[in-house]
Parts: structure tokens; C-alpha cells; sequence
């Protein structure tokens, strides 16, 4: 039922989209004034980038949020204007979806495998990543689970730990999967237009 | 150690300049709103006082908008100062704006749109907004100063939970802040990540040992769970107008052009003015009317008193304030005469506080004060002097003295003012009259003189 709503959502939102550097861009504008950015590769087309903006509470225009893929920084942000910034030796943070699986990678964790847990929280609809040093702790959820208001469950969750980083993958459930490629077909029907400066309408 | 060192380097570069009114630090009222005779840098005017207790009382209601004030007297009788000791005794979160009559005339905005625009300054909109905070326990603070002594700082701040911990880089905003703070290891703080603001809770449990002294004060708190950085609602108090430049910022690459703010449509505020009262109703936010003070009103002309004529009937409307010196007045941009220079139909909306020129005991009272707060130490016969010479001068004249006095005074390696030093700075700066009495004797010597036109035109 939920992951009707959304599709239609999607399907009612305004949308531009762009071919450009071997990638899909589609820019979606919603009925109550949020923005979506989403990038996927033409070949394979995986989801690349997907990223959020809202309006703020007085009105004004928010950053954007990186739901998928990494967060560029942005220009103007330089230390001394944000006064406070992560250092670089710190974990990032980011997914990176595959066909199969919702995938998170937290690089910059020089641990062994044995101090990291990973658990889900059903009642709270989040993943907590613990270290047994105190070093990382981290709880995030499932946007595309929220947004369809599936259950989350601990038996679809696995992580890896290789060259300094933790990969947590969590398999998508079969709505998810039909969910997508429905959600495919009807970008591949958007006529993207070329290469080249265009005109957003819904920016 | 070198974050103990760099806070007093700053404290010595850092002096409050002393302004005209910096002594005044409110009405001097008590409870029941009668005025003492000398309290808070107000002295004497008991009736003004009293008059102006009483509107700040009705502007603390908040519940009257679109009431306007005239302070009306002679010049140096304290009418700025009445004005700055509603500013002081409000506080900081009802929004006071001051300007000056002239400032509106300007060449990149109308006059109305400058006036609209110091309205919508004066009115305060408290809302909620979620912010990032970081908050966490400081494990380690370390600022390095380059060795040349010049350039940037560079400093590294790490933060722990009960779960995690995190280095952060420091901007040099950052730095400075934390050395006024005086953050140390140990301590359990929050920064608001979009305003940089950083506030101290106190003092972590496991820092706690039997021998470390420390004041009364001091509290100790639990180290943070979970995530450094969370989101937080915070209630934080922004003007109409700040809404407004918000939202009237055309997109994309015209915002390069347009500039920060420009003349803002009247549909905008239009649009803001109903999201705003939309908001009250659903209990989002809280509207506060603040003041609006325009000192030298006698300087808006017939469109600006037309204006505000309108502008005072609006319910966003702030409680204005308006000071003037002048008495029957030609109105600017008109041919007719009018008390204070203000039309009649304007003034008839107005409350109108008068003040009066001050006695000789309270002259006294006053230049006490301003020695005080300029630190200057005056003997009893120069005080006597200094108070004959700002009876038959002018106040702001006798005050101007104060510090000159102070400096031959100290050139002469002096402890305290006496009444020769009042005699050099006299004999050295001429006042308003003596100037007069001078330009009289010697005016055909000066260049363009005009000797039948000796009348001010102010317009």
C-alpha cells in the first residue's frame, strides 16, 4: 500500500531530466516544495547519487542532503566560514547501493573486525553500528524502507570489514526491487534531453 | 598550556570604547515605576521617566501595536538617554531598532522603503527551526600559533561520547570562541553548528577529583550519549525583515546582481505577513512587537509622516519612538509651520513625553557619572567648576570637557582634575556661544561670509 503512495508520488512529482557524462540526472520537484536529485549510470544503471533539499522553516533555501553517494563539498564551505569541520582522519560515512543490496561503506576504521557490532532496532526503524573501543558509533536509517513503510529485519543485515573500511549491506526486500524497476521504466520514457546547458523547468 | 595564554593576549586588545549614553543602563525605576532620583546613569527627569516606565510597560505587554511616542525637549536634556534606557531595560530578546531621521535618505532605496524596512526590523518572530548540534565532552584542545606570530591559527578540537569520538578542525572564528569560553579538557559542551555558538554545561563526572579547585559554580554533568551530532529544535527569535531578505532572494545567478537586500516587493511581505499570523495559529511561533526609535524625527518630511501615518495602523506594527529638539518648525517638503515640525494630524496619535533642562544639583549628579564612567577622578572646586561651566554652556559641552581635562590632567602627571586643568581645556576649546560671540567679532575676515543671512535652514 505504502510503496504505492510513494510511486505514485514519484510519478505525480515534477521531473527534468538530463543525460550528461554517461549518466542519467533527474531532477524531481514535490507537490509540498522538497526537492530530489537523483544520478544513475547509463550502462548499468545503478544509483549513483540521490540527494534531498527542503525549504527551510522561515523559507529559505536548504543545503542538500546526500541520502546516496558522497557528499561533494560544496563550494564556499571552507573552514573558516563553518568554523567547525570534521577532521579528514575521521570514518566518512556513505552508501552506495547495488542491484541487490542497500550498501553503506565507513572508510577510515583501521579496527579489526571483532570490535565492530551491527544491529537493527525494529521499534526505533534504524541500524546501529557500536565499537567495542569507543572509537565510532553510528545509527542511521533506511530512507527508502521509511518512505515505503516496510519492517525493517535483522536477518537481511551483514557487514564486511576490508582495507580500513566497514561495509554493512542489507538486502533489498522484494517490493524494493519491483518498486525500482518500475520506478526505471518510467525514467527511461522521460525524454532526456542532450548534452549540453538546459534549461531546469522545475527549479 | 598555550590555551591558557592566548585569552589574556585578547582581553588586552579588546576595550569597550565609551559612547555618549554607555552609562546609561536603564530607566532607573522601581517596582511600583516610580523613578529614583539617581539609579542605573538616569538622573533627574522624573516625570519622563516615569512617563516612559509606563510605555515600556505596555510594550513588555506586547499586546498594543501601533502606538507612537514623542519625546520632545530641549537639546541635551536626555532624550536619546530615555530612548537607550527602554533599549537597556527591555533586553536582548525584544528586537529595539534605532536610527536616525536623516538615515533614510538614501540614493539606492525610497524613503518609505527605508522606513518599511526599519518597521519590519523592530518586529520579532520567535519560531522553532531544527538545528545541528555538536555535543560531546572535550577530550583534547590543541591550538598552534605559527611561529612567525602572524597568520592563521590552527587548531584541533576532539570530542567524545560514551559510544564514539571525533577530531574536529577549528576555523579561526571557531578558536577564538573557545578560547572566550574558556573550554578545557574535561568539559561538556554543545556547538550549534550554523551559528557557531558554543554554550558549556559543565563539568564531566569522570574529571572530578578531590584536589581540584574550582568555584561554586561549577557543575558537573554526565558525558553525552550516542551521536556527536544531533538535530535539535531550538526556539531562536528572527525580525520580519530578516524573513523577508530571506525569501525575496531571486534564484539562481540573479541573486549575484540584485544584492542582499534592494527594495523588497510589497506582495512579498504581503505573503510573509499571512504565513506569519498563519504560523501564531498553529502555535509555530510568537510574534514580539519590539520598538522602533527615530531620533531627529524633524527630519522625515510630508511623505515619511503621511507614511507612518499609514504604517501605525497596521497590527504588525512595532511601538515608535521618536525624539525631536525643535519647536514650532516648518514640516520638510512643505511651506507650513507646525509644532515640532510635525503635522498636526500625526501628532495628534501621539503620546508626548516632554523633557526638561536639568537643575544644578542634577548637571552635578550627571558629570559625577560621566567622570565615572570615563574614568576620570575630579576634585570638589573643579566639579563645582565643571557644573557652573555646564549650567551656562551646555550640558554636552561640560562633558566633552571631562576627558580632555582628564588627559592635561594626566600630561601633567597629575592624580586628580583640579580647577586649572578645567581653565586649560576652557581656554583651549570654545564652546557653542563663545564660537558664536567670536564668528560675530571676526566674520569679515573669514571667506564667504554673509552677514544678513544668518538664519539655519534646515530643509
Amino acid at each position: 500500500m505504502a510503496v504505492q503512495s510513494w510511486l505514485d508520488n514519484v510519478k505525480s512529482s515534477k521531473k527534468t531530466a538530463l543525460i550528461h557524462d554517461g549518466k542519467r540526472k533527474i531532477h524531481y520537484l514535490f507537490s509540498d516544495g522538497k526537492e530530489m536529485a537523483e544520478e544513475y549510470d547509463l550502462k548499468t544503471d545503478e544509483l549513483i547519487v540521490r540527494k534531498w533539499r527542503h525549504k527551510s522553516a522561515l523559507g529559505g533555501q536548504g543545503q542538500w542532503q546526500v541520502e546516496v553517494g558522497e557528499a561533494l563539498a560544496s563550494p564556499g564551505t571552507s573552514l573558516d566560514s563553518q568554523g567547525i569541520k570534521e577532521n579528514c582522519s575521521n570514518p566518512v560515512f556513505s552508501r552506495k547501493d547495488t542491484k541487490t543490496c542497500f550498501q553503506w561503506r565507513i572508510r577510515n576504521l583501521p579496527y579489526p573486525k571483532d570490535v565492530f557490532s551491527v544491529s537493527v532496532e525494529p521499534s526505533e526503524r534504524c541500524i546501529i553500528i557500536k565499537t567495542s573501543n569507543k572509537k565510532f558509533y553510528k545509527k542511521f536509517s533506511i530512507a527508502d524502507l521509511d518512505r515505503s513503510q516496510l519492517p525493517l529485519d535483522s536477518s537481511a543485515l551483514s557487514f564486511t570489514h576490508t582495507n580500513n573500511t566497514l561495509i554493512v549491506s542489507y538486502k533489498k526486500p522484494k517490493q524494493i526491487l519491483t518498486l525500482e524497476q518500475e520506478l526505471l521504466k518510467e525514467l527511461k520514457k522521460l525524454k532526456g534531453t542532450g548534452e549540453g546547458d538546459v534549461d531546469c523547468k522545475t527549479q | 598550556m598555550a590555551t591558557t595564554k592566548v585569552p589574556e593576549v585578547r582581553d588586552i586588545t579588546r576595550i569597550e570604547r565609551i559612547g555618549a549614553h554607555s552609562h546609561i543602563r536603564g530607566l532607573g525605576l522601581d517596582d511600583a515605576l516610580e523613578p529614583r532620583q539617581v539609579s542605573q546613569g538616569m538622573v533627574g527627569q522624573l516625570a519622563s521617566r516615569r512617563a516612559a516606565g509606563v510605555i515600556l510597560e505596555m510594550i513588555k505587554d506586547g499586546h498594543i501595536a501601533g502606538r507612537a511616542v514623542l519625546i520632545a525637549g530641549q537639546p541635551g536634556t536626555g532624550k536619546t538617554a530615555i530612548a537607550m534606557g527602554i533599549a537597556q531595560s527591555l533586553g536582548t530578546d525584544t528586537p529595539f531598532t534605532a536610527l536616525s531621521g536623516s538615515e533614510i535618505f538614501s540614493l539606492e532605496m525610497s524613503k518609505t522603503e527605508a522606513l518599511s524596512q526599519a518597521f519590519r526590523k523592530a518586529i520579532g518572530v520567535r519560531i522553532k527551526e531544527e538545528t545541528e548540534i555538536i555535543e560531546g565532552e572535550v577530550v583534547e584542545i590543541q591550538i598552534d600559533r605559527p611561529a612567525t606570530g602572524t597568520g592563521a591559527k590552527v587548531g584541533k578540537l576532539t570530542l567524545k561520547t560514551t559510544e564514539m569520538e571525533t577530531i574536529y578542525d577549528l576555523g579561526n572564528k571557531m578558536i577564538e570562541s573557545l578560547c572566550k569560553e574558556k573550554v578545557q579538557a574535561g568539559d561538556v559542551i554543545t556547538i550549534d553548528k550554523a551559528t557557531g555558538k558554543i554554550s558549556k554545561l559543565g563539568r564531566s563526572f569522570t574529571r572530578a577529583r578531590d584536589y581540584d579547585a574550582m568555584g561554586a559554580q561549577t557543575q558537573f554533568v554526565q558525558c553525552p550519549e550516542g551521536e556527536l551530532q544531533k538535530r535539535k529544535e531550538v526556539v531562536h527569535t528572527v525580525s520580519l525583515h530578516e524573513i523577508d531578505v530571506i525569501n525575496s532572494r531571486t534564484q539562481g545567478f540573479l541573486a549575484l546582481f540584485s544584492g542582499d537586500t534592494g527594495e523588497i516587493k510589497s506582495e512579498v511581505r504581503e505573503q510573509i505577513n499571512a504565513k506569519v499570523c498563519e504560523w501564531r495559529e498553529e502555535g509555530k511561533a510568537e510574534i514580539i512587537p519590539g520598538v522602533l526609535f527615530i531620533d531627529e524625527v524633524h527630519m522625515l518630511d510630508m511623505e515619511c509622516f503621511s507614511f507612518l501615518n499609514r504604517a501605525l495602523e497596521s497590527d504588525l506594527s512595532p511601538v515608535l519612538i521618536m525624539a525631536t529638539n525643535r519647536g514650532i518648525t516648518r514640516i520638510r517638503g512643505t511651506n507650513y509651520q507646525s509644532p515640532h515640525g510635525i503635522p498636526i494630524d500625526l501628532l495628534d496619535r501621539l503620546l508626548i513625553i516632554a523633557t526638561s533642562p536639568y537643575t544644578e544639583k542634577e548637571t552635578r549628579q550627571i558629570l559625577k557619572i560621566r567622570c565615572e564612567e570615563e574614568d576620570v577622578e575630579l576634585s570638589e572646586e573643579a566639579h563645582t567648576v565643571l557644573t557652573r561651566i555646564g549650567m551656562e554652556t551646555s550640558l554636552r559641552y561640560a562633558i566633552q570637557l571631562i576627558s580632555t581635562a582628564g588627559l592635561v590632567c594626566r600630561k601633567r602627571k597629575g592624580t586628580e582634575v583640579q580647577v586649572e586643568d578645567i581653565k586649560r581645556v576652557y581656554s583651549l576649546f570654545l564652546d557653542e556661544a563663545r564660537s558664536s560671540q567670536y564668528m560675530k567679532e571676526y566674520q569679515d575676515s573669514f571667506l564667504f561670509h554673509e552677514t544678513q543671512t544668518a538664519k539655519m535652514d534646515t530643509s
